[in-house]
């Protein structure tokens, strides 16, 4: 089972990084998206083990992807969104989308309604969690600001 | 040079007329390469309020963007596009948000910010043969991940292939986006069966079509969809999720009719 998580992780890196050449990924930031790739499923595939649930993975998945990706942007100065899509791509509901659409045309309702209820599932929970780490960072943002512009009158009301 | 900017739009010489074009431009390439709408309206919301004493307003939607600037004491400014043609460029989306940063921050002339806007509009950074190993690399290590054996990605790989010339092919025909998606979506599952059927009978035809079919399925937007709803982008959340759907769809036919025909020709 090691050996598995050690193959998936890598191909997340691989597929990550390939799928960058599609989206038109900058350059220089191509590497960087296949860590936060493969950072994602190391973590999906953690979490499903021990929970179970495949929503719960996405959840958690997705909140260390964009707490990354937070980080990176303002490590690299570069906007969030590189590296956030990159980082959801293995853990995004696409495959579900498919078979829901599939299975409607081919008649079979009981699993169309089962695909498009996991696929909202998993595209809420990953919605949820990118709304999270949003939040968190924004307020640490602000306060970081309040920080800076408090500062300069802080340090020259205590001398006097 | 921020003051300058700001004073000579001000004065009225740099006019209004150049500030919506460069607004209403960048906002376009944004739409246009797939960045989220809130994204899209701050953007250019920061751009407008470059000319700080009048209103101005900006409605970006999946498939449009309507920019306007009131002019108190005279007829307002506004620019609609209509977005059409949609793919995900995150490139263009990082040198749109370098340009307006650098323009609100006062390092860039307006006329120097349009110059620069058109030079994206233009940028490509890989060519067809870097996009075909995207392509092979995607669908093979996806069904890798998806928990395949060697078998799975390298049958997933072989569909890569035949789906990478497919889109290469058809991107120089002037070709609708269902077409294209349903084509290659044939391409990979009639791939699929036959390297079944004829060369690893060993292999699971559905890991490989689930990771070849990768490249072209809409997890991104129907999660971006979603990400726009719980925002309050209500019009362009539904928008998106019709598209996702749409995509979806065309995939979804064109695997449907690789099966049905297969099976038909080899079983009959």
């Amino acid at each position: 089972m090691g050996i598995q998580i050690i193959i998936q992780t890598v191909s997340a890196f691989l597929a990550v990084v390939c799928f960058g050449l599609l989206l038109e990924m900058p350059k220089r930031y191509l590497l960087d998206a296949g860590v936060v790739g493969g950072a994602a499923w190391l973590v999906y595939l953690l979490t499903d083990q021990w929970t179970g649930s495949n929503i719960m993975a996405a959840f958690a998945s997705t909140l260390v992807v964009a707490c990354i990706s937070h980080m990176f942007a303002r490590l690299f100065k570069a906007p969030v969104t590189v590296f956030l899509v990159a980082g959801i791509l293995p853990v995004v509901p696409g495959a579900s989308i498919y078979r829901c659409v599939f299975y409607v045309i081919r008649s079979g309702s009981s699993l169309a309604t089962f695909y498009f209820i996991e696929t909202l599932q998993i595209a809420g929970a990953i919605a949820i969690a990118i709304f999270i780490m949003d939040s968190i960072f924004r307020l640490i943002q602000d306060n970081e600001k309040r920080w800076k512009k408090s500062r300069p009158d802080g340090n020259s009301g205590t001398p006097g | 040079m921020n003051t300058n900017l700001k004073e000579t739009i001000e004065s009225g010489a740099v006019n209004d007329k150049l500030l919506v074009e460069t607004a209403a431009a960048a906002g376009e390439i944004m739409l246009v390469s797939g960045a989220e709408v809130y994204r899209v309206e701050d953007t250019v919301g920061r751009i407008l309020s470059l000319a700080p004493d009048r209103r101005s307003e900006n409605v970006a939607l999946g498939t449009s963007l309507i920019v306007t600037l009131d002019r108190p004491g005279d007829e307002s400014l506004t620019i609609m596009r209509r977005i059409r043609d949609r793919s995900t460029n995150l490139n263009r989306v990082c040198l749109v948000n370098e340009v307006s940063r650098r323009l609100c921050a006062g390092e860039m002339s307006l006329q120097e910010a349009q110059k620069s806007l058109q030079e994206i509009k233009q940028d490509i950074q890989y060519h067809s043969w870097t996009r075909a190993v995207g392509y092979i690399g995607v669908s093979a290590f996806f069904a890798l991940l998806l928990g395949g054996t060697w078998r799975e990605g390298l049958g997933a790989g072989l569909a890569g292939v035949l789906l990478a010339m497919v889109c290469l092919l058809t991107s120089k025909a002037r070709l609708n986006d269902f077409c294209i998606n349903a084509l290659g979506a044939f391409a990979v599952g009639a791939g699929a069966m036959a390297i079944e059927t004829w060369l690893m009978p060993a292999m699971d035809r559905n890991a490989v079509i689930t990771g070849a079919i990768m490249p072209l399925v809409p997890g991104v937007t129907f999660t971006t969809s979603i990400r726009d709803i719980l925002n309050g982008d209500y019009a362009s959340g539904t928008n998106r999720m019709m598209e996702a759907l749409v995509v979806a769809l065309s995939v979804a036919v064109g695997i449907g009719t690789a099966m049905f025909l297969f099976s038909n020709l080899t079983g009959g």
